[in-house]
């Protein structure tokens, strides 16, 4: 068993090996009499990090079994396989309410496409102005939004119901796309500020004594320089919107408009039979796209400056 | 506010000012004061202006003066919701910066697989407010659930962990480490940041791991863990989704998870003082806003920006 | 700051603001614009009338009644019902953001706990004149639904809260099914422990009841007492109160009900995952419209009683509670065009057997006949209990006063305390008739 292989990912990846990977090589560089306890080591580390994994997942992998189980098989016998198996659970499910879950489905990706669209836009530009701009006020206008990230949805909501209706915008996407668009997202602001800072202020001198102006700044250097920031805003967006109940529970009112977390709902009802196998196996569809968004969306995690290799 | 203010001054304060950026910041920033003035202000504004009245959802509202706030202070379930709200605040939310610091270091690089790993410590936040998961819980955290059992094994009698007065909080707690999806990844993006040109000039410097961890890691991660802290906090404080799943929405066993939010959505939608809910609000808003200009403040002898 | 500078910041601020008000405005013009977004397509032809209709609950409800709607639809040509549904939870959040709003659904379902709230505060508005057929309906049931003398819900349907049992846990207890025309609170006590004994571990003799207030209610009437009186104020006493709680210790002590901490377990787990659902207990009292889920998660043939101590006291307690009602929004802009639907559903043979009890037994008597050859063999159990019932009710209750719904949360609140020992039943009476007192009295 030799070193080497541990150090290349089994995945195929850039082929080129980054800066990061090159630096992370060189403490490894040690006596041969090391390399097997370190080999050991690593062994260690998988069963850890298997373990505790099996620990986050045993509430997930309850659920995926009780989507197999009839529903009425669900407490009775609350183990981890199935005595008896059902997957009607997933066909009942799927057609269960009055349209078939594709159109929740589809419904989600619309609000959820338009917030990360929104959000990828409309805070990387507020946070543009905000880390890099010299303007009167600055600090009050940071200090606003932050507060107004402060105040529980709860009281915000009637009054954001009685403004959309006046707009006629009940029952539409609009009252949740549209805030996106322009930046109320105040936690996504601040996250591309603090990150933007991080980005060494000699790269815009440079591009500024070349002539560029900010427009030009923000979109050639912050922007692919914080593709992270930026993967974190469009996967917590996702993340975040696709499981986001209360606002659209109250702005969309016509079945026909229901998202998925809307729908989920409409399983289980604390006043009489509950579908709680549908429950599950819907619960486990929903999962998929979101699941498949961070798996992919990860992958650009690890662009980030590291791996450009800039200066 | 006049607080925040202060603070955000002093924290943004640049040695030079140069020439104003003023019609550059209008034109960044014109999505965001469309929605400050189109969707944020008017809630915000309208919420205050309830907070005085003793508006009931389903009567216009009256003018009570300042009734709502006086009141506050003669209630003993505020104060419990008080209590549970900092004793949650105070212990979660470090435990889970913690925690999540410590995961993304161990998931950032150097092992087989990691991407693979990543995902599969995330999806637990990817439940959320999940419907099902009031039932996951009890199959884990139940008098009969998994942790007992496992307890038994060990030849230890378990409690109800989510079920007795006792220890229903202390489990939210440790549930809410259990969810530390968000803050890892974002520590992760942090660490993908920082430029290699670093490490590489320290290891060449014979710097070890933990010096390496020490004098650059941490110090260029200040900034997302400054983040993460305030964002974290500001969450913490209206933290309402677990403990209305774990309690059916009553902040139960007997008070012992009655967060603020959920104190506060019961008035305003159980009992239709929605009045009283808006003075809660504002008076957390209070809270809130201090904490994070404190904060601040703090963040000048430990942050460090590079700009 | 110096005052120059703040005039200068001001001046500067008026411009961003219009600027920025300018730039929303044309946002919001392009996104209204955009035929891309489904939006509401109210309108249609001429003389269309769109109403709105909301109701709670889960899948199977939601199937029934848009059949339901089709079929009315079909019949009264010209009205389109637009469905708007969601569970039990969201409905009261989002029914209340609409009200404040101006939004309020044409043709609301109600719930007794909420009727006086909405009525009082004039959301829902007289349904007496609107030509509505209630002749079916028994009085003292029609009843239920009026506010101040004036009808603002019309019962859709009834439930009894009564005692659910499993024979086959008794049988394999040892242990005879009691007769519930004469069994008192203590013999309950009793046979709940004998069972729990009998049956083995991990098997119980009760579910604990006092999580919800109508136990109460009906032990405080078979004893002259009442939950609330006709006027809003509580018409229970502190003993009773007391006597309630200590039922539940006692259940305790004899090991007829689980402790504590798995007694606030099972009582979030729905009637899929309590005791009568998973085979670990042998009574529970619940709604009788319940039975059907309960057996169905149960495996076995379930069997309904009545409460014990009907005939232990001065009189009987149980009686009908309406499942929901069906109120009129006094805004609507439609109000013949609601009662019709009202109408349709209270009253037309073809919904009824469409939804057969799932808005409880058909409060529409002659509607009632006419189902019961089509009820499953649970719903058949449903309607020959209640059938029996009848003759014995005294009376039914007067509709709770404004913040009656808080009486869940506190019912559960002080439950736990007794409970877990945290408060004897002296000092839970006290507590419950302060914080009940305070709720419905603000």
């Amino acid at each position: 068993m030799t070193d080497a292989p541990a150090r290349t990912d089994p995945r195929p990846t850039p082929a080129r090996p980054t800066l990061s990977e090159v630096a992370a090589t060189y403490p490894e560089r040690r006596p041969p009499r090391r390399r097997a306890w370190a080999a050991v080591r690593r062994v260690l580390r998988h069963v850890a990090l298997i373990a505790f994994g099996l620990v986050m997942l045993y509430p997930l992998l309850w659920m995926l079994a009780s989507s197999f189980k009839p529903t009425e098989l669900i407490f009775r016998e609350p183990g981890l396989i199935p005595t008896a198996w059902d997957f009607g659970n997933y066909t009942d499910g799927w057609n269960a309410l009055l349209d078939p879950f594709s159109h929740y489905l589809l419904n989600s990706a619309i609000v959820v496409l338009g917030s990360v669209l929104g959000n990828l836009v409309s805070c990387s530009m507020a946070a543009y102005a905000f880390a890099r701009l010299k303007f009167r006020g600055r600090n009050l206008w940071f200090a606003i939004m932050l507060m107004s990230i402060m105040l529980p949805i709860h009281v915000i909501i009637v009054p954001q119901y009685i403004l959309f209706s006046s707009l006629s915008w009940i029952n539409t996407f609009l009252p949740l796309i549209v805030p996106k668009l322009l930046a109320t997202d105040a936690f996504f602001v601040f996250l591309m500020v603090q990150f933007f800072r991080g980005i060494p202020k000699d790269l815009d001198e440079a591009a500024r004594l070349d002539g560029c102006g900010h427009v030009r700044i923000y979109l050639r250097i912050m922007l692919p320089l914080s593709l992270p920031a930026l993967a974190t805003t469009a996967i917590f967006t996702f993340i975040w919107t696709w499981n986001d109940f209360f606002s659209q529970l109250i702005f969309l009112t016509k079945p026909d408009m229901y998202t998925v977390p809307i729908a989920l709902r409409t399983f289980v009802d604390a006043t009489s039979n509950s579908s709680w196998g549908p429950l599950f196996a819907m619960s486990i569809v929903s999962l998929i796209p979101v699941f498949l968004v961070f798996l992919f969306g990860q992958k650009y995690l690890v662009k980030g400056i590291a791996t450009t290799g800039i200066k | 506010m006049a607080v925040i203010q202060e603070v955000a001054r002093t924290r943004g304060a640049a040695p030079e000012r140069r020439k104003g950026d003023g019609r550059a910041a209008v034109l960044f920033l014109a999505p965001w004061f469309a929605g400050l003035i189109l969707v944020t202000a008017f809630p915000l504004v309208a919420s205050l202006y309830l907070s005085f009245t003793d508006y009931s959802l389903l009567e216009a509202p009256g003018w009570i003066g300042l009734e709502n706030y006086t009141r506050m202070f003669d209630d003993p379930r505020f104060f419990q919701a008080l209590k549970v709200t900092f004793t949650y605040v105070l212990v979660s939310v470090p435990l889970q910066l913690a925690a999540a610091l410590a995961l993304a270091m161990v998931l950032d690089k150097g092992l087989r697989g990691l991407a693979f790993y990543r995902s599969v410590y995330y999806l637990p936040s990817l439940l959320g407010g999940s419907v099902a998961i009031a039932i996951l819980w009890r199959q884990v955290f139940g008098a009969d659930g998994l942790l007992n059992q496992v307890l038994g094994f060990f030849g230890i009698e378990g409690v109800g962990w989510v079920s007795h007065p006792d220890y229903a909080l202390g489990t939210l707690m440790v549930l809410n480490v259990w969810t530390f999806g968000a803050p890892m990844i974002i520590f992760l993006a942090g660490l993908r940041q920082i430029p290699a040109m670093y490490y590489e000039a320290a290891s060449i410097d014979g710097a070890g791991r933990w010096r390496r961890f020490r004098s650059i890691t941490l110090p260029l991660l200040t900034p997302i863990i400054f983040f993460n802290l305030v964002l974290q906090l500001i969450g913490a404080f209206q933290s309402f989704t677990q403990a209305f799943i774990v309690s059916g929405g009553t902040g139960g066993p007997v008070d012992s998870t009655l967060f603020y939010t959920l104190y506060l959505y019961e008035k305003g939608f159980g009992s239709y003082q929605m009045g009283y809910a808006s003075a809660m609000a504002w008076f957390l808003l209070l809270v809130v806003a201090g904490m994070t200009a404190v904060n601040f403040l703090a963040s000048k002898f430990w942050v460090f920006y590079d700009d | 700051m110096r005052v120059t500078a703040t005039r200068a910041t001001r001046r500067r601020g008026v411009a961003l603001v219009a600027l920025t008000a300018a730039g929303a405005l044309a946002l919001t013009a392009c996104s209204g614009d955009s035929g891309a977004l489904p939006s509401d397509g109210d309108g249609g032809g001429d003389g269309d009338v769109e109403i709105r209709f909301s109701w709670w609950g889960s899948d199977d409800r939601h199937q029934t009644t848009q059949q339901i709607i089709d079929l009315f639809e079909e019949k009264n040509p010209g009205i389109t019902v637009v469905p708007d549904y969601t569970d039990w939870d969201g409905y009261w959040d989002k029914l209340a953001t609409a009200t404040a709003g101006g939004d309020t659904p044409d043709v609301i379902t109600q719930e007794e706990r909420y009727l006086s709230d909405y009525a009082s505060r004039g959301v829902i508005g007289d349904l007496g004149e609107l030509g509505v057929d209630t002749s079916e309906i028994a009085d003292d049931i029609l009843g239920t639904g009026e506010v101040d003398g004036t009808l603002v819900g019309i019962p859709t349907g009834v439930n009894a809260y009564a005692m659910v049992a499993d024979p086959q846990i008794f049988a394999d207890a040892g242990v005879e099914m009691p007769d519930d025309t004469t069994w008192t609170w203590d013999e309950y006590v009793d046979i709940a422990g004998k069972v729990a004994k009998g049956a083995g571990d991990g098997v119980w003799g009760a579910q604990d009841y006092g999580f919800n207030e109508a136990g109460l209610n009906v032990l405080a009437r078979q004893q002259g007492e009442t939950l609330y009186n006709a006027d809003g104020t509580l018409g229970v006493s502190k003993e009773t109160v007391a006597q309630f709680f200590q039922t539940s210790l006692d259940l305790m002590a004899n090991g007829g009900q689980p402790d504590a901490s798995r007694s606030v377990e099972y009582q979030n787990a729905g009637p899929e995952g309590s005791l009568l659902g998973t085979n670990a207990g042998a009574m529970g009292v619940w709604w009788s419209n319940q039975l059907g889920a309960l057996s169905d998660a149960s495996g076995h043939e379930l069997e309904l009683l009545r409460l014990p101590g009907e005939s232990e006291f001065d009189r009987t307690g149980m009686y009908f509670k309406p499942a929901m009602y069906y109120s009129i929004s006094a805004k609507t802009e439609h109000p013949q065009e609601s009662a019709k639907l009202v109408d349709f559903l209270l009253n037309d043979p073809e919904v009824a057997k469409l939804q057969l009890t799932d808005r409880g037994l058909p409060a529409n008597e002659s509607v009632r006949e006419g189902i019961l050859p089509e009820l499953t063999a649970a719903d058949q159990k449903v309607a020959d209990f209640m059938a029996d019932l009848e003759p014995d009710i005294v009376d039914n209750p007067a509709v709770p006063p404004n913040g009656a719904n808080e009486i869940q949360d506190i019912m559960i609140r002080i439950n736990t305390e007794v409970l877990f020992e945290r408060m004897t039943p002296d000092e839970a009476a006290d507590a419950f008739l302060e914080d009940v007192g305070a709720a419905i009295g603000g």
